[in-house]
């Protein structure tokens, strides 16, 4: 019978298993390369056009310093992203260098694919000693935070300006926060909606539970919220979805991968605060405004700093110290800095951040992160091995609730049980 | 072609008699040809047992294991196969997968077959037409075709905006879950070129002189199809409704792309595939993957069985006794 896509799968996993016993072989030492003949990194990012011109220009920064390495660059979305390195762990083929991220940290550093960053030579003197724990797994590190990134709520104040509402300050509860996304909605007539439902973000639920003091996985990797709690959180929208105070499924569907902010179909979005420059670039508004997000306690905002993204290297890479020296340079270099401003989050190390000049857009965003100081609360450990997955279909859960296909009852139910099946399955 | 070896052994043996028959010739001869054919035969051999056999062999052991990718896979026997069946998103998957073979395959054919008949007849230009016809086929399944149908179906898109013109407002397709199934139907009729062309050289195996003797009786287009056309033809409709079929069960690409990779909006777009492919790499659970694609080798393997049961009654093949 001819089937192409089960041929190709099996193709891949026939790929994988050779791998696997290929990968059995002693570790090949380090090779060190020259200016005649420098050693070849492959390094891989996610992100936007904007993210490729600052990464090539970093790179050929590092390259002109240091002429024995050569460094291949190579970029993708975030959601194939993932795909495309669980495709080249199985074959044993991961890049030298990887831009990562957090939720993914686990899956890979406990599984042995990511090279334990204690055994080479990056000087992370410069950097919030409460942040870097964040990158390690038992001890060893995994990752070095390249920036780091906090939640808010953005707004355009011009929007809300026409619409003659007043500019929020942060210091809201639940019910203030949707009473102001009614408003705008109302006022909005149609055209301009209140935000994209807040309850669909695993990150804002996760804020939400530290609110109460309530960690959302406990240390031996079991979720520490009940089936209630999760309930309760999509209440908090119940009875905004369907109204003009949150823009429908159909179109935050229709507008991907943009985001309804980003096209100028809401007033506010509630993300991480790094995403300024694309969201400026988006929607062509000439200025956003960030504040915090609501919370009931106005003593505890939830909030914390998280390593917007983390640069890791191959466990079975064969450029160690090329790969090291690159990850220095990537996350000290006050040039480096410089280029990226605060696109992947504000610089997580203090030379970069103090050889970093920031105006602009870029100091609305390094002001917000210092303007919640005193509320910062230590950064999560790296989430549960499989936490891709979960957020994932958090997310998708949280879509079939607004296109009201399930009850609130009923998705509680969905997401639980496939979190634990998950839980069960990688203990 | 099997006989051959042991003959040409046999031959070789009998190599001190100083005389030989012609057959032992003969025999000689073919043994070489056969040696022949098979080193011509051997690259594909290999790669068909390295890159096919190998990977089928070990993608059903890995269907019985539970395997991440990254650690060596555990035996759990039926297991996954189990779990399929209490798992809400793969018969989700089925169901959206079977709407899409049912639906979509006979309105595909229906549309190859009449635009077939069309091009049939002699006219001026018939050659561009053909081509024309043939062309969305060569290009459908690439991954640039799925781009450009989101963009067409989407918000304010030419299809949103042709049909308001109409008085009809549905809004983009791409974000309404009712309305996403028939747009990959029509895009996979869209793509009718391929079954076109073999019911084309269908057709022009049809005597003419049937049709003739047909309209002499008085026979009218309706009858002459009915009686003539389908069942001349019936051989070609079988082997596109399988083909056809078969490939239906395995779209991805355009899913894939439509629904950012995810199946949605709320999982109407969760083709089978898609989930198999979701499930071994977003999620790791290529043991879990591996079963699921089995199963749908299985399956298809059962419908193929039945379509060749039944067509004994519907497909006449010349010199039938029917």
């Amino acid at each position: 019978m001819i089937n192409r896509r089960h041929f190709l799968t099996t193709v891949a996993i026939g790929t994988a298993s050779a791998a696997a016993l290929a990968a059995c072989g002693s570790p090949a030492p380090s090779q060190t390369g020259s200016a005649e003949n420098p050693v070849t990194i492959n390094y891989t990012w996610w992100g936007n056009d904007d993210r490729a011109e600052r990464t090539r220009k970093a790179i050929a920064l590092f390259e002109e310093k240091n002429k024995d390495i050569k460094v291949n660059g190579n970029f993708t979305d975030f959601a194939g992203y993932w795909q495309k390195r669980a495709t080249e762990a199985a074959g044993g083929g991961l890049p030298d260098v990887m831009q990562w991220d957090l939720s993914y940290l686990r899956d890979y550093g406990q599984r042995n694919q990511l090279l334990d960053l204690g055994t080479v030579k990056i000087d992370t003197s410069a950097f919030e000693k409460s942040l870097l724990p964040s990158g390690q797994i038992k001890g060893k590190t995994y990752g070095i935070p390249t920036s780091t990134n906090a939640f808010a709520v953005y707004y355009d104040p011009a929007k809300l300006a026409t619409l003659g509402i007043a500019e929020p300050d942060g210091s809201w509860t639940y019910k203030d926060f949707n009473a102001f996304l009614t408003e705008v909605g109302a006022k909005g007539n149609g055209t301009l909606f209140g935000s994209t439902d807040y309850t669909s973000v695993w990150w804002m639920f996760n804020i939400w539970l530290r609110q109460s003091n309530i960690e959302a996985f406990t240390e031996d990797g079991k979720l520490g919220f009940t089936k209630d709690d999760l309930k309760k959180w999509w209440n908090l929208t119940g009875e905004l979805r369907g109204t003009s105070a949150v823009v429908s499924e159909e179109r935050v569907t229709q507008l991907a991968p943009k985001s309804p902010f980003g096209s100028n179909v809401t007033a506010t979005e509630v993300t991480w605060d790094n995403f300024m420059a694309g969201y400026l670039g988006d929607s062509g508004a000439k200025e956003l405004k960030l504040v915090p997000v609501p919370s009931d306690d106005p003593d505890n905002l939830g909030l914390f700093l998280k390593p917007s993204m983390l640069m890791v290297a191959s466990a079975k890479t064969k450029n160690k110290d090329a790969a090291a020296r690159f990850i220095d340079f990537m996350v000290n270099d006050p040039q480096v800095g410089q280029i990226f401003k605060t696109s992947r989050g504000v610089p997580a190390s203090k030379t970069q951040r103090d050889g970093t000049t920031f105006e602009g857009t870029d100091k609305l965003v390094v002001d917000y992160e210092k303007s919640i100081e005193q509320y910062l609360k230590d950064a999560p450990e790296p989430p549960i091995v499989g936490f891709g997955t979960l957020e994932a279909s958090f997310k998708r859960v949280s879509s079939d609730l607004n296109y009201g296909k399930v009850t609130i009852d009923g998705a509680a139910d969905a997401w639980f049980k496939e979190a634990e099946d998950l839980i069960k399955q990688n203990a | 072609m099997t006989q051959s070896p042991t003959l040409s052994r046999r031959a070789s043996s009998s190599a001190p008699k100083p005389q030989r028959t012609p057959r032992q010739l003969k025999s000689k001869r073919s043994g070489a040809d056969a040696r022949a054919g098979y080193t011509f035969l051997l690259p594909w051999l290999l790669g068909f047992i390295a890159l096919t056999v190998g990977p089928m062999i070990s993608s059903l052991y890995l269907s019985f294991t539970n395997y991440n990718l990254f650690e060596p896979p555990k035996w759990i026997g039926l297991d996954n196969y189990a779990t399929l069946f209490q798992d809400e998103r793969f018969l989700q998957s089925v169901g959206v997968t079977l709407s899409y073979v049912v639906f979509g395959t006979p309105l595909k054919l229906a549309a190859a077959l009449a635009v077939a008949m069309l091009l049939n007849s002699k006219r001026k230009g018939q050659g561009f037409y053909r081509s024309a016809f043939y062309a969305p086929s060569l290009i459908g399944a690439s991954v640039s075709i799925a781009i450009v149908w989101k963009a067409m179906f989407g918000d304010s898109g030419p299809v949103d905006q042709g049909l308001s013109f109409f008085g009809i407002n549905l809004g983009g397709w791409v974000g309404n879950p009712s309305m996403t199934m028939p747009m990959m139907i029509l895009l996979t009729v869209w793509q009718f070129g391929a079954p076109m062309v073999i019911f084309l050289a269908g057709l022009k195996q049809i005597p003419a002189d049937l049709y003739e003797a047909a309209s002499m009786d008085g026979a009218g287009p309706v009858r002459k199809f009915i009686n003539i056309t389908w069942p001349m033809l019936s051989p070609v409709i079988f082997f596109n409704l399988l083909m056809e079929t078969i490939h239906a069960f395995q779209i991805f690409a355009s899913a894939y792309i439509i629904s950012n990779g995810e199946g949605g909006p709320a999982g109407s777009t969760l083709f089978y595939t898609l989930y198999l492919y979701l499930r071994g790499f977003s999620d790791f659970r290529m043991g879990y993957a591996s079963a699921m694609a089995w199963l749908l080798v299985i399956v298809v393997g059962i419908i193929t069985l039945i379509f060749f049961k039944t067509s004994k009654s519907w497909v006449h093949y010349s010199g039938d006794s029917k």
